[in-house]
């Protein structure tokens, strides 16, 4: 029997490793030779199981039949650059292969490398026959359509190329026809129902309904169309007497009608826990509940641990580091998917704008809900955000902003008298899949080097892609040195860039001028994948300045459940405290969703602090609304 | 060691135009993070010349690397210059410029010369 491939995919934050591991342990245990992989660079298998995994199928101890991969973008790049120059080494002379390889190693390659390595899995031929279930646990959303559309792409591009110039940015020809077999060759699995399918795992919230909805719409123009739904992070029916969780489980009754209404797919649901899943014994215990309907457990283990004291940050050691200091103060909330960086960016801006800053807020996520949190539409051009005077909104989307560059790059090439003929072949070349990249950390450096703004709030991508585009400005200079040839007026232009280059890295080391602002909720795995981009962005020069806990419930809790779960993340508020020394900012766990102005206006005020400058607001109970 | 056979066929005519490229992203360097105008007024140069009926080949040595290999003085000079060699540019099997592009009137200046 053929392989059979189980994508999961959703919005960051939803639970969607934890269900994949479930998913796998379970099979596993089913006599199944079961792979679970994950692309999201910023990869959290190891911590569910517990021990290390890495760029290599390794067997998970504790399961048999079970192995797991995490897919390492620096490794496979490594692997694909050996690859592509195993045949030349022995040809040419050593300094020269050098320069062809530092040349391979441009972040345009490392994006090709880690899909190619993707794309091998699905291969059948290549791929992996040895297992009879291949689980992927994917990116988040927007990313995994990404990564999904670019085998159509490809092969256009490659169809163009050979047609046009011969020449592409994927790399060697002859490597390229192979590629364009393989993408197809997996599109093709992708797309038969018999083979893949795939499952969304969403929360019942408006916008993860939403995502949800769009993705398998993107996902429906490929032509793929077996999908499944795990509606995750029930409130159990025990909460009624929790007015915080009663709220919150009224709105998931609205919504879980909504889903029911809008997603007519299969679908399962599954129960909010009190504890964490870690480690293979609790993953079995959660399948359990999952597969077989088993009673939730409350688990008080957390609860009985000795008492935590935990000091909470000043108002004013919070604010220190995100307002302005005499020149642009520039906070990048960044962290993993769904702790809640939309939510504490927007706050933040609209605090700031309050405070008569002029703020510029913008988000570098591709599948970004910035507009949804404000209430009014975010695009792709700065404007003013109505009903909040001194702030402005403005959203980087790879796909626009491709096209701006290319308007530009091809208008430019007009002005300089450059013929139609000449004008056709730029287009055909800016059709590769890394112009979108390039184009938006070419926006990101425009954006980042304005100087007309007294505050300007960064709402980042998920962890992985974020430390991508901070380290593009670095590896883009490193490029540049490595370069091998360029006129005098190329070489000028490499100046500038390097120049310009300079200036954001320079802004983003000082923390005068910059704040790293980590967001995270109270669990383990948000805590550790923060704290690892904190450690890597370090090396670069790069210090947190903040951290954001977010979810947290109040200390003052009735019934077990909901004391079992504020335990579990007492211990962890501890560790964040521990791991990052600088100031925390606790947001609460609020009883609906944040939305619009005047919500974001009150959970201002509630982190930040009374506005100084402005006539006190009259409080407005929104609760109610 | 045995040498890499050249996989152009011999029957075949060479190319009028050889241009021996540095790596580069793409020929035009429009992947890269800054523009070279010079790469692209190459592009122009070599779509002028096809116009002419004149057969031009471009060769990137991670891609073409049996152009390269095929020609021995190309490799002559690689060895003796490393990168500086590159761009090397063959006129009718014959090499007219090193670690530069020419201009047009060069190339038809040594394609009027070759042709007497």
């Amino acid at each position: 029997m053929s392989t059979q491939f189980i994508f999961f995919s959703g919005k960051g934050g939803v639970g969607k490793t934890s269900m994949a591991c479930t998913h796998a342990v379970r099979y596993a245990d089913e006599g199944r030779r079961t792979l679970i992989v994950t692309t999201d660079p910023a990869s959290n298998l190891a911590d569910v199981f517990e021990q290390k995994i890495g760029h290599q199928i390794t067997p998970v101890s504790g399961v048999s039949n079970l192995s797991a991969m995490e897919i390492d973008p620096d490794t496979a790049t490594r692997e694909y650059i050996d690859r592509a120059m195993a045949p030349l080494r022995a040809a040419f002379p050593p300094q020269v292969v050098k320069v062809m390889e530092e040349q391979m190693s441009g972040p345009c390659t490392a994006e090709v490398a880690a899909f190619d390595r993707f794309t091998d899995f699905i291969v059948s031929d290549k791929g992996a026959p040895d297992f009879d279930v291949v689980i992927f646990d994917t990116a988040p959303t927007g990313h995994t359509i990404r990564l999904l559309e670019l085998p159509a792409e490809w092969s256009q591009s490659i169809a163009t190329a050979s047609a046009g110039s011969g020449q592409t940015c994927i790399g060697p020809a002859a490597a390229i026809q192979d590629a364009k077999r393989k993408y197809e060759h997996a599109l093709g699995a992708l797309r038969d129902e018999t083979l893949a399918t795939f499952i969304f795992v969403l929360h019942p919230e408006a916008i993860a309904i939403r995502e949800t909805k769009r993705a398998i719409g993107e996902l429906g123009k490929l032509e793929i169309h077996a999908f499944r739904l795990i509606i995750n992070g029930i409130i159990p029916a025990s909460e009624k007497a929790n007015p915080l969780f009663a709220a919150r489980s009224q709105m998931q009754t609205r919504y879980l009608a909504q889903i029911q209404a809008e997603l007519p797919y299969p679908s399962q649901s599954m129960i909010l826990l009190s504890g964490e899943i870690q480690g293979a014994a609790r993953l079995r215990q959660v399948g359990k509940i999952f597969f077989d309907g088993e009673p939730t457990p409350v688990e008080l283990e957390a609860a009985r641990g000795k008492p935590v004291k935990i000091v909470t940050s000043s108002i004013e050691e919070v604010t220190a580091r995100i307002l302005p200091k005499g020149q642009r103060r520039t906070v990048f909330f960044a962290g993993k998917g769904g702790v809640g960086k939309t939510v504490a960016s927007c706050m933040t801006a609209v605090w700031l704008a309050r405070q008569g800053h002029k703020t510029l807020l913008l988000t570098t996520d591709p599948a970004a809900h910035l507009g949804d949190v404000l209430g009014q539409p975010v695009g792709d051009n700065v404007t003013v955000v109505s009903g909040q005077t001194s702030l402005w909104a403005v959203k980087i989307d790879p796909k626009a902003a491709a096209e701006t560059y290319k308007a530009r790059i091809l208008g430019d090439a007009r002005q300089r008298g450059r013929p139609e003929s000449a004008l056709k072949v730029m287009e055909e070349e800016l059709e590769s899949p890394c112009t979108e990249e390039m184009a938006a950390f070419d926006q990101f450096i425009d954006y980042a080097s304005q100087s007309q703004w007294d505050a300007m709030v960064f709402d980042t991508a998920p962890t992985g892609h974020t430390m991508r585009l901070l380290e593009l400005p670095m590896d883009w200079s490193q490029q540049i040195d490595v370069k091998v040839f360029a006129s005098v007026e190329g070489n000028a232009a490499d100046n500038v860039a390097k120049q310009r280059f300079g200036k954001v890295i320079e802004m983003m080391r000082d923390q005068e001028q910059s704040t790293f602002a980590f967001v995270m909720y109270p669990e383990s795995t948000p805590v550790l994948e923060a704290w690892r981009a904190s450690q890597e962005l370090a090396t670069v020069g790069i210090h947190t300045g903040l951290v954001v806990a977010n979810f947290v419930i109040p200390p003052e809790q009735v019934t077990p459940f909901a004391r079992a779960r504020r335990a579990m993340q007492v211990k962890y508020l501890a560790e964040i405290r521990e791991r990052f020394a600088v100031p925390v900012l606790e947001i609460p766990l609020l009883p609906q969703e944040v939305k619009g102005l005047e919500m974001l206006v009150e959970i201002g005020v509630l982190a930040y602090g009374n506005e100084s400058r402005l006539p006190s607001l009259k409080p407005k109970d929104w609760n109610q609304k | 060691m045995t040498p890499v056979p050249n996989t152009l066929s011999t029957s075949i005519a060479p190319p009028d135009v050889e241009l021996f490229d540095p790596p580069m992203c793409c020929p035009t360097g429009l992947c890269g993070p800054a523009l070279d105008q010079l790469l692209l007024d190459v592009n122009e140069m070599i779509m002028s010349l096809q116009r002419e009926n004149l057969h031009v080949e471009r060769y990137q040595m991670s891609s073409n690397s049996g152009a390269f290999l095929g020609n021995a003085e190309v490799m002559k000079l690689l060895g003796e210059k490393q990168m500086e060699a590159l761009p090397i540019i063959v006129v009718r099997g014959k090499v007219i410029k090193v670690g530069a592009y020419p201009t047009l009137d060069e190339i038809k200046a040594n394609l009027n010369g070759a042709n007497v």
